[in-house]
């Protein structure tokens, strides 16, 4: 198997950042994602997408808006718009068992593992952070654990896990992974933050 | 101006993308009509006032959305999709 | 010790003093102090010097509303002009410049202005902009003469031209509440809707919030009001539902109840630390606002009203309160309301000497009469300060009795020594944010002021912004609008009691004396009185006119001590009462804000870098980079020494030759999938998909529903319901958009679904005649001959391992195939693609290469699908099907659509050898001194390595009809004039054998 290379670059290196002097207020990392599926049923079809993705990811699944659950270190999965789910999952072999998973009269599922770049965001100043970037309340009252939510900065579209208390993971396309990893990056240096 | 999604919430106007009037009707796509195509594609009725347009919320779940809104005070009175659900043949 | 501090008392730090330097000369001020009360009380009272006359000004308020003491703050080698003293807090190190002065502060050649005042009054810039004649220069000319004097002469702080390198932030949030001011009636507010269980966001713009209780001297609840604040503020500090933002200027109410503050994060300091912001911008999105942003005190107009030791009544008791600074040895006190008595026993208690009390109204309150003679004073009732003398300094005042009534002066002037007046006309709401969010102010005649428009469901207001005025009403109304905006019901509980009793501040309706002299209704941009009048008698009468006319109110500071004044004299001037003038509708800003933190994060180049795979071996292997929207292609690889134009021409040469590989990750790709997806794309593009078998591509054009051609790419058939679309790299997009806005709006009954998988394929494209070869060497898994790979043909396979998909098409008009890989294995097929290539010479190439290559194949892109052009225009018919209506098909015909004279697509070749330019007029006649019409333009152009010569593609009218024909390129910016042919635009190989072959 051909490992896949990081879009980062060399400037996302391990190491500590910015204003640490009262603490490390985020870690960056870039969690390893060998599956990431992007799945929509066919109207009136969301709830068996949900079943379906969700037992072959091992996750219990629901349509509403704004849903979502993960399985520490397994897989994750969010409702992205209307009858929608992205997926994903440390496993490459993940991609396959799920697009399996979604018959033609159920909906379809298009394989986004190479398209789209997984950055997690964790720490006491995590939802500081984020909110420099996305016009969303973070709290946890609006945006509690396991949910999701599609969203953009400028030009950057992301779709974000709540994934923790205080731990967030981000999607964002491929191409504007490294850009985007520089803002974040940036938007976390009056934190002070680390890179694992 | 916020924009309540049915799908995602209030979110922000950056998120949306006019897509244009909403209540213009698409003629026949085999129709010839030249005037019919006309008002489809150039008239715009422009009031000032409540309004129907289709926006999408492209920097969301990119979703198209009727947005009920008034051109002059930017109150928004109603947003559904634009999609009709299956089943009812209505707007949610 | 500095002269004019007092030994005791204030809410300063006098453990620690704070050096700062104003105009380069060093002095010592305390924790606590603003630049202001520092300069204060050091004895510094000329601070600036005025707009348009250049007068001496002095401090003359104690907040935002500071029209005078205007200053550029020096900081890490940025000038930022125009803050005022009153709202900078001292700091170690902090350096501050006076502004619009030369050479200096105390001798200024400008002050020649005020001889001259009459040739500058209200209506200067209007009437020599219409402009006098002189000689020659009339008009604009006249204008464009006098300006570069009038700039240098006019005008505040002068502004930096290097770039601003600090570093600015933006901050989203959402909560319940949000009140805006943190005097009592915010605090209040913020604990009631907290306590009821709201989130609560609490804005003060200055450093502490308390307001008006840190230097009133009342008691509440037996405690000084300062401590009532600060106990209450760090009862909401502890809670964790509330956030308070000190520092923070809540200064734009937009729709959907979204607020803009400004959050000077690090102003305050020496030195921001690592990573900090100097400036937050705040988007507060609130349930509820709460309005509690107080009131400020506005002048009374009297000639010489603006020399430096006159003030703010409140700013006095300000500064002698909170900052035990005295504004002068002997101080005058002229007022229309109580408020001023007030002022005078602050005087007092803090040390200092009240030499009179002038006093507009015949006869004054008890309560007021107790201060005066706490303070020492017996009231001058009846009589009002006619002038004032003095220099750079106040000296005296002039004191005449005065009529409230009829406003009629009598009797003798009399001189009063003494070096400073504090002056009052009452109080105005702070009314900005709720005239932003809509509705109109009403005047009230009792407080002779504007209150804000009725409350709605957006917002609430509480304390001296609804015109409570006194601290007791400020308690419950603070309260009770904390209440109300979290639903609830007010309150009846008792408040702590609050002493000594409120004095009564209505004020009698005096807002001038007029007698002679220039008075001043604008300080900051020096509009006097008699310049409303003139605008009053030239006709511009109404206020937003008025406004216009003389800039009163258009200063920095917005005319917060100006505007009711400005109002009440046009009022005044027309016969009519204030309320009937009206006022303007406030917009945003409510106090200047920095660009800078507006534009947030957003500096520098604005655009994130969209990076393909194999960016970085772009960059290693020599690639100069262009962009491309946000994506970043290579343009050339040049060798050490070689133009951009040699190592095009040598990339292009080696893909005719052997073989050259490209990049194209940055096609725009959408899996288009369902049951409908075929009939889908029949309905989308001009041609027919669903006829296409399984595992084959076909090229195919859109059209917008006008007709116009909108985008073309290949769209490839990898299942029965599975097509990958591929679009062009600029438009992906608005294609996705378009699509989508089908499927949701016009068919929703079609079973499609689209994803957008750009970023999932790594792209590369190899073409040439040994293309075929290299993919022999390499490609494991599937057979690449013409027989299992045909023309348009898919295969799958793999490359080093890595899984690839691999079509058979041709931009170029070479033998090509495009190679998809998943974007994580891009660089890893790239690199074994080059080996795999590296016996045949094979050559990376760029835009440029790309460029000639499609040129001399006479390929479209956007340069010639530009919004303007139709299919046919492009020679393209041959794809409009006739068999099914399409997007776009209803309207393409449409007889100006179809004209035969259109500018049509064309190639033109270069007779003289020269090269030809983008966006150049081709035209018929030959000679420089009669072009003749445009009859078109070229869209791109190369030196073409297979005909040698430059030859580009342009858009001509007629098209077809004029190949053969010589015509002229016409490019006056570029300076190139020459002969042209226009051909055919397939320059080369027109019967595609090379990539058929």
């Amino acid at each position: 198997m051909v490992e896949r290379a990081t879009p980062l670059g060399t400037d996302f290196r391990p190491g500590s950042y910015g204003d640490i002097a009262g603490g490390v207020g985020v870690t960056l990392s870039a969690p390893p994602t060998g599956t990431i599926v992007e799945a929509t049923a066919w109207p009136g079809r969301d709830k068996a997408l949900a079943t379906a993705l969700g037992k072959a990811a091992g996750l219990t699944l629901q349509p509403a808006p704004g849903s979502g659950a993960f399985k520490e270190g397994k897989a994750a999965a969010f409702v992205i718009g209307p009858g929608r789910f992205l997926v994903s999952g440390k496993d490459e072999a993940l991609s396959g068992r799920l697009t399996q998973a979604v018959d033609p009269q159920t909906g379809t599922a298009t394989d986004l593992s190479h398209g789209r770049t997984a950055l997690r965001i964790e720490g006491p100043a995590a939802e500081w952070v984020l909110a420099k970037l996305f016009a969303l309340d973070f709290s946890q009252a609006a945006f509690p654990v396991s949910a999701g939510r599609a969203t953009a900065h400028h030009d950057v579209f992301a779709q974000i896990q709540r994934t923790g208390e205080s731990r967030f993971d981000l999607y964002v396309f491929r191409s504007l992974a490294r850009a985007f990893s520089g803002v974040l990056r940036h938007a976390a240096e009056e934190a002070g933050y680390t890179i694992r | 101006m916020l924009i309540s999604c049915p799908h995602c919430g209030p979110r922000d106007l950056a998120e949306f993308s006019y897509q244009g009037d909403a209540t213009r009707i698409r003629p026949d796509p085999a129709s010839t009509d030249a005037k019919a195509w006309y008002g489809y594609v150039y008239a715009r009725p422009n009031p000032a006032g409540r309004h129907r347009e289709f926006w999408q919320h492209a920097g969301g779940c990119r979703a198209h959305l009727l947005v009920v809104r008034d051109t002059l005070t930017h109150e928004i009175y109603e947003v559904t999709f634009a999609r009709p659900l299956p089943g009812t043949g209505e707007t949610a | 010790m500095s002269p004019r501090r007092a030994a005791t008392g204030g809410l300063l730090d006098r453990t620690r003093t704070v050096r700062f330097t104003f105009d380069g000369q060093t002095y010592d001020g305390h924790p606590g102090d603003t630049l202001a009360s520092a300069l204060l009380a050091n004895g510094v009272t000329l601070v600036g010097r005025s707009f348009k006359y250049h007068r001496p000004r002095g401090v003359f308020t104690a907040g935002i509303d500071e029209p005078n003491a205007l200053v550029t703050v020096l900081k890490e080698g940025v000038r930022e002009p125009n803050i005022p003293a009153t709202r900078i807090e001292l700091h170690d190190g902090l350096r501050a410049e006076s502004q619009n002065r030369f050479p200096s502060l105390d001798y200024d050649f400008g002050a020649l202005n005020q001889l001259g005042g009459r040739l500058i009054g209200a209506g200067f810039y209007y009437k020599t902009f219409m402009g006098p004649v002189i000689g020659p220069l009339k008009g604009t000319r006249f204008w464009m003469l006098c300006e570069r004097f009038i700039r240098r002469a006019a005008g505040l702080g002068r502004a930096d031209y290097g770039k601003d390198p600090s570093r600015y932030e933006r901050m989203n949030a959402f909560c319940d509440v949000l009140v805006v001011g943190g005097g009592l009636a915010g605090l209040m507010a913020a604990e009631a809707a907290a306590k009821a269980g709201k989130r609560v966001i609490l804005a003060e713009q200055e450093p502490a919030v308390g307001g008006f209780a840190r230097w009133s001297g009342e008691t509440i609840g037996g405690k000084p009001a300062s401590v009532f604040a600060e106990q209450l503020a760090e009862r909401l500090a502890g809670l964790d539902t509330v956030r308070l933002l000190s520092r923070t200027t809540v200064w734009g109410y937009y729709d959907g109840n979204t607020l803009a503050a400004t959050e000077r994060v690090c102003d305050h300091l020496a030195k921001a630390p690592k990573g900090n912001p100097r400036q937050r911008h705040w988007t507060i999105r609130a349930g509820k606002v709460v309005l509690a942003a107080g009131a400020l005190e506005r002048p009374i107009v009297f000639p010489g009203n603006d020399r430096p030791g006159v003030m703010l009544a409140g700013a006095v008791r300000r500064y002698a309160t909170e900052h035990a600074v005295l504004p002068g040895d002997r101080t005058v006190l002229f007022t229309n309301n109580d408020s001023a008595y007030e002022a005078a026993v602050a005087i007092r208690r803090a040390g200092g000497h009240v030499t009179a009390i002038v006093d507009v109204r015949p006869s004054i309150s008890e309560a007021a009469a107790a201060l005066a003679s706490e303070a020492g004073v017996v009231p001058l009732t009846g009589q009002a300060v006619v002038g004032t003398s003095g220099g750079k300094r106040l000296a005296g005042v002039t004191v005449q009795r005065f009529d409230a009534a009829t406003g009629a002066l009598s009797g003798d002037a009399r001189p009063i020594e003494c070096d400073s007046l504090a002056v009052s006309s009452g109080w105005q709401p702070v009314i900005h944010l709720a005239s932003q969010a809509g509705g109109k102010a009403h005047w009230d005649e009792a407080l002779q002021a504007f209150l804000p428009p009725q409350p709605g469901r957006s917002w609430t207001g509480a304390g001296a912004f609804m015109g409570r005025m006194t601290t007791a009403e400020a308690l419950a109304s603070g309260r009770d609008a904390g209440l109300d905006a979290a639903g609830k019901k007010p309150s009846r509980a008792k408040l702590p009691e609050v002493a000594p009793q409120p004095l009564d501040i209505a004020p009698a309706p005096v807002f001038e004396i007029k007698a002679k002299g220039k008075a001043f209704v604008d300080l900051q941009h020096d509009v006097t009185a008699d310049d409303v009048r003139l605008a009053h008698r030239e006709g511009f009468v109404s206020v937003e006119h008025l406004k216009r006319y003389t800039t009163l109110g258009m200063a920095t500071d917005q005319g917060k001590s100006s505007n009711v004044p400005g109002l009440a004299i046009m009022a005044e001037a027309r016969g009519i009462a204030i309320p009937e003038a009206g006022t303007t509708r406030f917009r945003p800003p409510f106090s200047p804000v920095a660009i800078g933190s507006i534009a947030a994060e957003r500096y520098g180049d604005l655009r994130p870098d969209r990076l393909t795979p194999m960016h970085d071996w772009h960059v290693e292997n020599g690639a100069a980079m262009t962009p491309a929207g946000l994506w970043h292609r290579p343009l050339v690889y040049a060798a050490p020494g070689e133009t951009v134009e040699q190592a095009y021409i040598r990339e292009a040469a080696a893909v005719r030759r052997s073989v050259g590989i490209v990049d194209v990750s940055t096609l725009g790709k959408i899996a288009v999938k369902g049951p409908d997806a075929a009939e889908f794309l029949d309905r989308v593009y001009t041609n027919t998909f669903s006829t296409l078998p399984v595992g084959k591509a076909r090229y195919g054009l859109m059209l917008r529903e006008d007709g116009i051609a909108f985008d073309d790419g290949t769209t490839w058939r990898l299942g029965e319901n599975d097509f990958l679309m591929t679009t062009t790299t600029a438009n992906a997009g608005p294609v996705m958009q378009h699509l989508e806005y089908f499927l949701d709006v016009i068919w929703p009954d079609l079973r499609v679904h689209l994803t957008s998988v750009t970023d999932a394929w790594a792209g590369a494209a190899i073409a040439g005649p040994n293309a075929r070869k290299v993919l022999e060497k390499c490609v494991a898994g599937t057979a690449v001959d013409n027989e299992a790979l045909p023309f348009m043909g898919i295969v799958e396979g793999a490359i080093g391992g890595a899984p690839v998909m691999i079509c058979r098409l041709s931009f170029s008009g070479e033998l090509a195939y495009e190679v998809y890989s998943g974007a994580g294995h891009g660089l890893h097929v790239w690199e074994a693609l080059m080996e795999a290539g590296e016996e045949f010479a094979i050559t990376p190439y760029g835009m440029e290469a790309l460029g000639a290559l499609r040129i001399e194949k006479g390929h479209v892109t956007g340069a010639e699908i530009d919004g303007r052009t139709t299919a046919r225009d492009l020679y393209l018919d041959w794809m409009l099907s006739k068999k099914k209506p399409f997007v776009g098909s209803a309207l393409m015909d449409r007889p100006a659509l179809i004209d035969q004279n259109r500018i049509r697509l064309v190639g033109v070749v270069s007779l003289d050898g020269r090269p030809l330019g983008g966006g150049a007029h081709i035209v018929e006649k030959g000679s420089l001194d009669d072009l003749g019409q445009s009859i078109g333009h070229i869209t791109a152009f190369c030196y073409s390595p297979e005909l040698s010569k430059y030859i580009g593609l342009a858009l001509v009218r007629g098209g077809k009809a004029r190949h053969g024909t010589r015509a002229f390129v016409s490019d006056p910016l570029r300076k190139r004039f020459g002969p042209v042919e226009i051909v055919s635009h397939h320059f080369f190989d027109p019967e595609g054998r090379r990539m058929h072959g």
